[in-house]
């Protein structure tokens, strides 16, 4: 009985460890590490500057400026309306080339830059929405208070209703970074050697199947955690309620 | 032009004020006055257009025609829903921390503890620095009896305490004037009494006040005089003892009774 779990366990084990090796050997581990952190810069990169220019983008939504509303309003528009995979290509290949015509000047924008470019811009758009709706969302009587003490409208937007609002924002903030963490994989048309692209020149070089399915363990890996802290994060905002 | 030799100081001075929400006329060619120490109860059935009336006094709501003066200075002039006036938003909004306001609501800050509600418009505004604001925070706190509460949070205190944290943080912005809007509408009738409590202490204190209420006992008790609003006009004002006694017009004697 004893020998017989022992013999079964050392198979799987055997089993495992062979196909580990396998995969140790071929010494894609550090290829697929680098893909990782590539995705996850691209990521971070694009959403912290993403949530800048959303940030300000949705104070232009909500203010009393019609030029400033109109002008909010066509940037969410384009952004929201076009696919990602052509935003990407157009500031990689597109500008470049229409600066070429019309200063013929050369315009070079490295692949990395351009994939931060392109996934900000996309994601401020859609942040910018994510804002708006959470500042709208806080009651009026917290501005008229605001003001009635003497806030400036800035002052009582920072320091009243933006920081009721987060943890409104929360969950569609964490859907957004969601969609962005696997959406880097777009990037990929551009060269950027990041988890997808790291993964889809692997297998079909070597026709090891199995390496994609890593990769998407990797990205719902990843996913998985970003859920989880965000959920967290949320928790700590409404500590007060 | 004969200069103005009443030597009252009209704390709040308003010219025939009319306030159009649309096609609703809701105040129309108010006149009306609050002197230094004061105290002005504004009662009236709902909808009578005391609540706008104040709103207006600090731009809550911007007026359609008329003046508007606080502390003798002019705040707001309008002409046919336009500026006849430069407005200076900075003035505007010191304007503003000159006139304590209490909400129906409260509207206390739900992200800040009762003392860091009570010191954020000190340390923003006035740019006092964090230590001297908690100081006179906690004594305002202490002040309206809530000196075992300055790390709650608005959510863990009742209706009462909340409307007392409000007062306190009004306070803390030395205004000279304080403006309730309906501030015990939205109690549970035992909570009324401990906020009403605080207000009369203030109106003892020879504070500047002007009360949009219900409260006919506060009115009664506590006003030096009650004006009464109905239809957006002032129908009619005096002392306590006269309006509540010897109304004169049909529609006073009809709002008492009704509330009585």
């Amino acid at each position: 009985m004893n020998l017989l779990s022992i013999i079964l366990l050392n198979e799987t084990h055997g089993k495992l460890y062979e196909w580990l090796d396998s995969f140790v050997n071929m010494t894609k581990i550090a290829v697929f590490a680098k893909g990782t952190i590539t995705t996850l810069e691209l990521t971070l990169l694009s959403m912290a500057l993403g949530s800048i220019l959303g940030l300000i983008i949705s104070l232009g939504r909500i203010s009393r400026s019609k030029i400033l509303k109109s002008i909010t309003w066509v940037y969410v528009w384009i952004f929201r309306g076009t696919p990602l995979l052509l935003q990407i290509i157009i500031v990689y290949l597109a500008i470049p080339l229409m600066y070429l015509d019309i200063t013929g000047e050369a315009l070079r924008i490295p692949g990395f830059v351009a994939a931060i470019i392109a996934l900000t811009l996309n994601t401020a758009a859609y942040l910018a929405e994510i804002f708006r709706a959470g500042i709208q969302s806080i009651d009026k009587g917290q501005m008229e208070a605001s003001k009635a003490l003497g806030m400036s409208y800035s002052q009582a937007m920072f320091k009243v209703i933006i920081p009721q609002s987060i943890s409104r924002v929360i969950p569609p903030y964490s859907n957004e970074f969601i969609m962005i963490l696997k959406d880097t994989s777009l990037v990929s048309v551009i060269g950027i050697t990041e988890l997808y692209r790291e993964a889809s020149r692997l297998s079909s070089g070597s026709g090891d199947w199995r390496l994609l399915f890593i990769a998407a363990g990797v990205y719902l890996f990843l996913t998985t955690i970003s859920t989880y802290f965000f959920a967290k994060v949320e928790k700590r905002t409404t500590r007060y309620l | 032009m004969a200069k103005n030799i009443d030597n009252t100081n009209h704390m709040i001075k308003v010219e025939k004020v009319n306030k159009y929400f649309g096609d609703l006329h809701v105040l129309k060619d108010v006149d009306f006055k609050v002197n230094e120490g004061e105290v002005v109860c504004v009662i009236g059935p709902s909808g009578s257009g005391k609540s706008t009336l104040l709103r207006c006094l600090n731009h809550l709501e911007r007026i359609t025609s008329g003046k508007v003066y606080i502390d003798n200075e002019m705040v707001d002039y309008r002409v046919d829903d336009k500026d006849a006036m430069h407005i200076d938003h900075k003035k505007v909004t010191e304007m503003c921390s000159e006139l304590g306001m209490m909400f129906q609501r409260f509207n206390l800050f739900p992200h800040k503890t009762a003392l860091g509600n009570v010191t954020l418009a000190p340390i923003t505004v006035k740019k006092i620095d964090k230590e001297a604001a908690e100081e006179q925070g906690k004594k305002l706190l202490d002040s309206v009896g809530l000196g075992d509460k300055y790390d709650e949070y608005p959510s863990r205190l009742s209706g009462g305490q909340q409307q007392r944290v409000a007062i306190a943080r009004a306070m803390a912005m030395d205004p000279k004037i304080l403006l309730f809007d309906e501030p015990t509408s939205a109690l549970d009738p035992e909570l009324v009494g401990e906020v009403l409590e605080v207000m009369k202490k203030l109106a003892l204190s020879g504070m500047t006040m002007m009360v949009v209420t219900h409260e006919m006992g506060f009115a009664k008790e506590v006003a030096d005089r009650v004006v009464f609003m109905d239809d957006g006009r002032v129908v009619e004002e005096g002392k306590p003892s006269e309006i509540f006694n010897n109304p004169k017009s049909q529609r006073l004697k009809e709002f008492l009774s009704l509330t009585s």
